[in-house]
């Protein structure tokens, strides 16, 4: 029986589950506290999806409310890390089988190039971690929170102004 | 039009590293800034991945033109690759033609090289290939330019010429030159006889060992050699069966046009001059000529035959052929009115040999329930069939199944010397 759509390849499939199954794990850390019944569907739903659509920005929901969950309740302990690399893991997954649709076997170079970019984009992950943990927010100076909303809109302009569609 | 346009993954790297920063500045969740700092990079890297240009894709064939189970790659051109670092095309399918990779769908680095996609015809014909879709990325993913439609070639499929020879020889060669052996004697190179010499007779000629054994001067006499007027009759009026291309099953047209195919290079490589007439919705008329250049006009008048249900038999066949050509009907003779044509063809004093390319398309598959409607159906067509053909062979038409190599090697031997009896005409 064939269990694959024809042109499929398994190396696909398995990446596309990632998509699914990552953005669970990283609500699963919190367990035994289990999240609400909406959270958990929502993240199922939107994962799923993103599954079916790697190359849509439906993409972001999961992963904005497995971050939403975790930052409301405050958790900075180790878990927070593992949080982190895998919803990496599933933006790497997702961007890889994204490249062409799902007959387009995943060229072993492109993978391995995206896995050295996930493992770069991870490093500020536990420098911020560290940061938030050792640092009092209360001790720092009014200026440093200025600055850093100043450099937030900065940034936001910038980003604006760069994905504004170019001359064809 | 088409522009550099971000990627969904550059727009979710985007809302999340910016989301989570000014989420928890603003909101003092530092625990978001914590999840959103990878993003932060890969946002970045890939806002500054941005191209400046807009390429040209061109996809050209390496051939317009080849025989079935050939081969041809379509090939990317992009006039500027700057900060593009993947290639990804998407080939749409082509009806008998098969891709690779499978199902025409390829990516790979630029730094590899742009991707091919390779093209093989599997039926002749005229096949429209290359239709695609290509899509260039940037680095870190982050803009995608297209995916660009891009149009199809058009591929004249020639027909694979099935392994084909004889070595018998046309019936009545009546052309000036050529290889086949004439009746009549000339300066060819095939010994006739020897003879005493006579006033005319040329020099070189004479045989000095028999005329100094005899002491009488003798000559040697050879026969002509001569070419001849060979027509090919192909019944495209309808196509029986299903093409599977030169992999699976052959339709009656399959076999009709590759039999042509193999007759024609087979006749034109002996010398012969050799004609064709398609009877089909589209017929066509090549008249008698040789040589290469014009077997490749044989060959593209074959490609390009294609059947109607509209179409209608002739009532007579008009090739202008004389009394010393000879006339292939290409035919699975499903229509009375061509074995009427092909009869008269006959009684007009060419040497007509039918061609049977029915194959087995009339017979029913293993397992098939016999007394189902379409079974009796095409029993019924096969039976009236074979009596057209017994009838045709009792007026002197040979018919012959293709069978490929030595098809028409006894056929053209009895011809052969059907012609050398002498006549008494009225």
């Amino acid at each position: 029986m064939r269990v694959l759509r024809p042109g499929v390849t398994a190396t696909v499939v398995a990446l596309r589950a990632l998509l699914l199954v990552l953005p669970c794990a990283a609500l699963a850390l919190a367990l035994p506290e289990v999240p609400h019944g909406t959270v958990l569907a929502g993240v199922v739903v939107s994962a799923a999806a993103w599954a079916w659509l790697p190359d849509h920005a439906v993409g972001v929901v999961p992963l904005a409310i497995v971050a939403g969950w975790w930052a409301a309740h405050g958790v900075v302990d180790w878990r927070v890390l593992v949080v982190g690399a895998l919803l990496v893991a599933a933006h790497v997954a997702a961007t890889v089988v994204s490249y062409g649709p799902a007959t387009l076997p995943v060229d072993r170079r492109l993978a391995r190039r995206w896995s050295a970019r996930g493992l770069l984009a991870l490093v500020p992950l536990p420098v911020t971690w560290l940061a938030v943990r050792g640092l009092d927010p209360g001790a720092a100076p009014s200026w440093l929170w200025l600055a850093a909303a100043a450099t937030t809109v900065a940034m936001l302009l910038l980003t604006a102004r760069l994905v504004r569609p170019g001359p064809a | 039009m088409t522009s550099w346009r971000p990627t969904p993954a550059l727009v979710r790297s985007c809302l999340l590293a910016l989301g989570g920063v000014s989420g928890g500045i603003v909101l003092g969740q530092e625990v978001l800034v914590v999840l959103a700092a990878p993003f932060v990079v890969l946002a970045a890297m890939g806002l500054a991945g941005r191209p400046r240009r807009s390429p040209r894709l061109v996809a050209r064939l390496d051939h317009h033109r080849l025989h079935e189970g050939q081969g041809t790659t379509s090939r990317l051109e992009v006039d500027d690759l700057a900060g593009v670092e993947h290639v990804t095309r998407v080939a749409a399918r082509a009806v008998h033609v098969a891709t690779s990779p499978t199902y025409g769908t390829v990516g790979s680095l630029v730094d590899e090289g742009l991707p091919g996609v390779a093209f093989s015809p599997r039926r002749w014909g005229r096949r429209a290939v290359g239709a695609e879709r290509v899509a260039l990325t940037s680095a870190w993913a982050g803009w995608r330019f297209g995916p660009v439609p891009l149009p199809e070639n058009s591929l004249v499929v020639l027909p694979q010429t099935a392994p084909y020879d004889t070595r018998a020889e046309v019936p009545q060669p009546d052309g000036l030159v050529g290889r086949h052996r004439s009746r009549r004697l000339g300066s060819g190179t095939e010994l006739e006889g020897i003879r005493p010499f006579a006033p005319g007779d040329r020099l070189k000629r004479i045989t000095w060992p028999v005329s100094l054994r005899t002491g009488e001067l003798h000559v040697v006499t050879t026969r002509a050699e001569q070419d001849a007027g060979v027509w090919l009759v192909v019944d495209g009026l309808r196509d029986i069966g299903v093409s599977g291309g030169i992999d699976g099953h052959a339709s009656t047209l399959d076999l009709t046009v590759r039999a042509a195919a193999a007759l024609a290079e087979h006749h034109v490589r002996t010398g012969d001059r050799v004609g064709l007439l398609v009877v089909a919705a589209n017929g066509a008329r090549v008249p008698l000529g040789s040589g290469p250049r014009h077997l490749q006009r044989l060959q593209g008048t074959l490609a390009r035959v294609r059947t109607e249900a509209r179409s209608t038999p002739p009532e007579r066949l008009d090739l202008g052929a004389g009394a010393g050509s000879v006339v292939h009907v290409l035919s699975p003779m499903l229509f009375t009115p061509l074995v009427t044509a092909t009869a008269g063809l006959q009684r007009s004093g060419a040497s007509v040999v039918v061609v049977d390319t029915l194959g087995d398309a009339l017979t029913a598959p293993d397992g098939a329930d016999r007394l189902a409607l379409p079974s009796l159906a095409a029993r019924m067509q096969r039976i009236e069939r074979d009596d057209r053909l017994r009838r045709l062979a009792a007026l002197g038409t040979p018919v012959v199944p293709w069978r490929g190599p030595g098809t028409l090697d006894t056929v053209l031997h009895q011809l052969a010397r059907r012609a050398q009896v002498p006549k008494v005409r009225a």
